[in-house]
């Protein structure tokens, strides 16, 4: 198991030998990168056959919690992990300019990723986190054209002031109980952070990590870095690093702060993110742009889902995210050549009919329309929030499917357009083989796990039990019954 | 009277005051190197607010001098946190300031409301979409050429 290091380790010294090995040989230099992450996530797998039902603790440096830092591996946490060095891998980049520097961000981008997703404490969390937001700025400004350097400025911004929330917020949790360590403040929580400091401190971190989740008041960043970026690199940050913050979110919502007025305000949030990006996308005339404000809709369906109390709320979180983390990236892969205005896709099945089907099966999975996950998701999301009972909960449930119609019917007018003869018009160019070949293969997995619903369902259903349970955690982490931190 | 109180209280305060001026500055200031120097100022009041989490009233300095260890000491645990943190902020704001001298030198302006409206003309540009135009936008004026023109016919 301690092997799960090497997730981090590996990609971050392969990211800083990288321009070392390139002076020697190009080719070793081109070839480094993809191996790594095959590797981490070979060995990722392989741990994941090996976890079995039990969480597993690492402890860094053999130092003893909670003063050392622990790495908390149960399967939610595994499987982002893996999800990342997967993804960085299957989205790396192969322009020839700048090769060098967009290959070592993305390896660090990985390493960044992987630690965000398994560490167990708080301040660790924090360091990775600006890890991953300092490397996206580099990989966003990659077009060297001025409006990527105006939406990356503006981007910083937005991001730097949410991460000194985020140093405010951890300040008050500090203060207040006097430890770092996830699986200390799980303990002693119900008596240090059940009063106004811990909603604040909530509040605080909640919209400082949503900025990377692209939480309502702060994702004033995403169309522009989305419409400036290269499309992989909006891939990644859309379908990856949006999701290691939501899950970020979700730890500190399940482990620590349990008061209800929490995810009373993660629901409001969610509700203003799936109105205002739905109507957003359904609005927007270019094809990056539309998939950003979808992304942004999706995203708060995730922030209503976790915000539902207990396990449900966790598995039908889960579900959505599992399933946007696969369609949004084919997407994206798919608008590499297809950027740009909407009108000019008209035609476009026919300079590639295999791009056009594999965007109408990941639209009709994104909408919900059976029997594709998409729609085993927002199901769960529905029937979870039905049984809420509360007023709030039921306007989350009449959004979402306000929501699903709009997506229905920007995605199916952009669908209906790719078959629509004219001949005067040229035809859109097609996107390229590589990425046709990667779209499918997302979209190959997701029609195979049409098949496979029921096992999938149930795994994610044991994951979920086993990341909401409190007491599972703290036992796991320290056996040994611990005092509380010196105040 | 209870100095020790009123000190830490000022230091609260202090940290307070730099976070809200921070906020207010990257909220309501227009010239892109004053929200710059802005970021700066919130992520010093962060540090500060960190730090004051390790006082304690008449405590020493976490450090061992010559094998005397004090009997109460300050927390160090913040005191690492805000290293780190610190050393985060210069590097982010070094890679801001990168980013300001390349918006200075495509763009040739600083202010942030004529940067946005910019960039979202390149981005439709780029995108081969219209310019978005609000249709409460003023009528566009004519030439004085034009007008002088007809009444001199």
């Amino acid at each position: 198991m301690n092997n799960l290091l090497l997730l981090i380790a590996l990609p971050l010294i392969t990211a800083f030998l990288l321009p070392i090995i390139d002076r020697f040989s190009p080719l070793l230099a081109r070839l480094a990168g993809p191996l790594v992450l095959l590797a981490t996530s070979a060995i990722g797998i392989w741990n994941w056959t090996l976890l079995g039902e039990q969480a597993v603790v690492i402890q860094i440096g053999g130092f003893l919690p909670p003063l050392g830092i622990v790495f908390y591996v149960d399967r939610m946490a595994l499987m982002f992990a893996i999800a990342v060095s997967a993804g960085t891998l299957l989205l790396w980049p192969d322009g020839a300019k700048d090769r060098l520097r967009q290959s070592t961000l993305s390896l660090i981008l990985a390493a960044a990723g992987s630690g965000l997703a398994l560490s167990g404490d708080l301040f660790n969390i924090y360091v990775f986190y600006e890890l991953t937001a300092v490397v996206s700025y580099g990989l966003v400004v990659s077009k060297s054209n001025p409006s990527a350097f105006a939406a990356t400025i503006r981007y910083l911004i937005i991001s730097a002031f949410g991460a000194a929330l985020v140093l405010c917020g951890i300040a008050l949790v500090y203060q207040a109980t006097g430890t770092l360590n996830l699986a200390q403040l799980a303990q002693l929580a119900p008596e240090k952070l059940d009063n106004p400091q811990g909603l604040v401190a909530f509040i605080l971190m909640l919209i400082g990590f949503g900025v990377k989740a692209e939480l309502f008041p702060v994702n004033t960043w995403v169309p522009e870095v989305y419409a400036t970026a290269p499309t992989r690199v909006s891939a990644l940050l859309a379908g990856v690093v949006s999701k290691l913050a939501l899950i970020v979110i979700v730890r500190l919502l399940v482990l620590v702060f349990h008061q209800p007025e929490a995810q009373t305000v993660m629901l409001v949030l969610g509700i203003l993110g799936v109105a205002t990006g739905e109507l957003a996308a359904w609005r927007a005339r270019d094809f990056n742009r539309m998939l950003a404000y979808s992304s942004i809709g999706q995203l708060g369906i995730m922030f209503i889902a976790f915000s539902i109390p207990g396990q449900a709320g966790v598995f039908a979180g889960l579900a959505v995210a599992l399933h946007h983390l696969i369609v949004k990236p084919a997407m994206f892969l798919l608008a590499e050549r297809w950027n740009g205005s909407l009108a000019n896709l008209a035609g476009a099945a026919r300079s590639s009919p295999i791009a056009a089907v594999l965007f109408i099966v990941l639209s009709l999975s994104l909408v919900g329309v059976p029997p594709f996950p998409g729609f085993w998701a927002k199901l769960l999301v529905l029937v979870n929030l039905a049984e809420q009972a509360q007023p709030l909960y039921y306007l989350a449930g009449v959004v979402i499917l306000a929501g699903a119609t709009l997506e229905a019917s920007y995605l199916f007018r952009v669908a209906s357009s790719f078959y629509h003869v004219d001949k005067q018009q040229p035809l859109p160019s097609a996107p390229r083989t590589r990425d046709i070949m990667l779209a499918s293969a997302l979209t190959a997995g997701l029609v195979a796990s049409i098949f496979v619903m029921s096992p999938l369902a149930e795994q994610l259903e044991g994951m979920a039990a086993q990341s909401s349970d409190v007491d599972y955690y703290i036992q796991t982490v320290n056996p040994v019954v611990l005092t509380g931190g010196q105040r | 009277m209870d100095i020790n109180l009123d000190i830490s209280l000022m230091i609260y305060i202090a940290a307070g005051g730099l976070i809200l001026a921070g906020s207010a500055g990257i909220v309501l200031s227009t010239h892109l190197l004053r929200i710059i120097f802005a970021i700066a100022l919130l992520e010093a009041g962060a540090n500060l607010l960190l730090l004051l989490a390790s006082y304690r009233d008449g405590t020493a300095v976490p450090i061992i001098v010559d094998d005397h260890i004090p009997a109460v000491m300050a927390d160090p645990v913040p005191q690492a946190l805000v290293l780190t943190s610190i050393v985060i902020g210069v590097g982010v704001l070094a890679l801001a300031l990168g980013l300001v001298i390349r918006v200075q030198r495509t763009y040739g302006t600083l202010d942030i409301r004529e940067l946005r409206e910019r960039m979202a003309e390149d981005i439709a540009d780029d995108a081969g979409i219209g310019r978005p135009v609000s249709s409460h936008a003023p009528l566009p004026v004519q030439a004085p050429g034009v007008v002088g023109a007809d009444a001199n016919e």
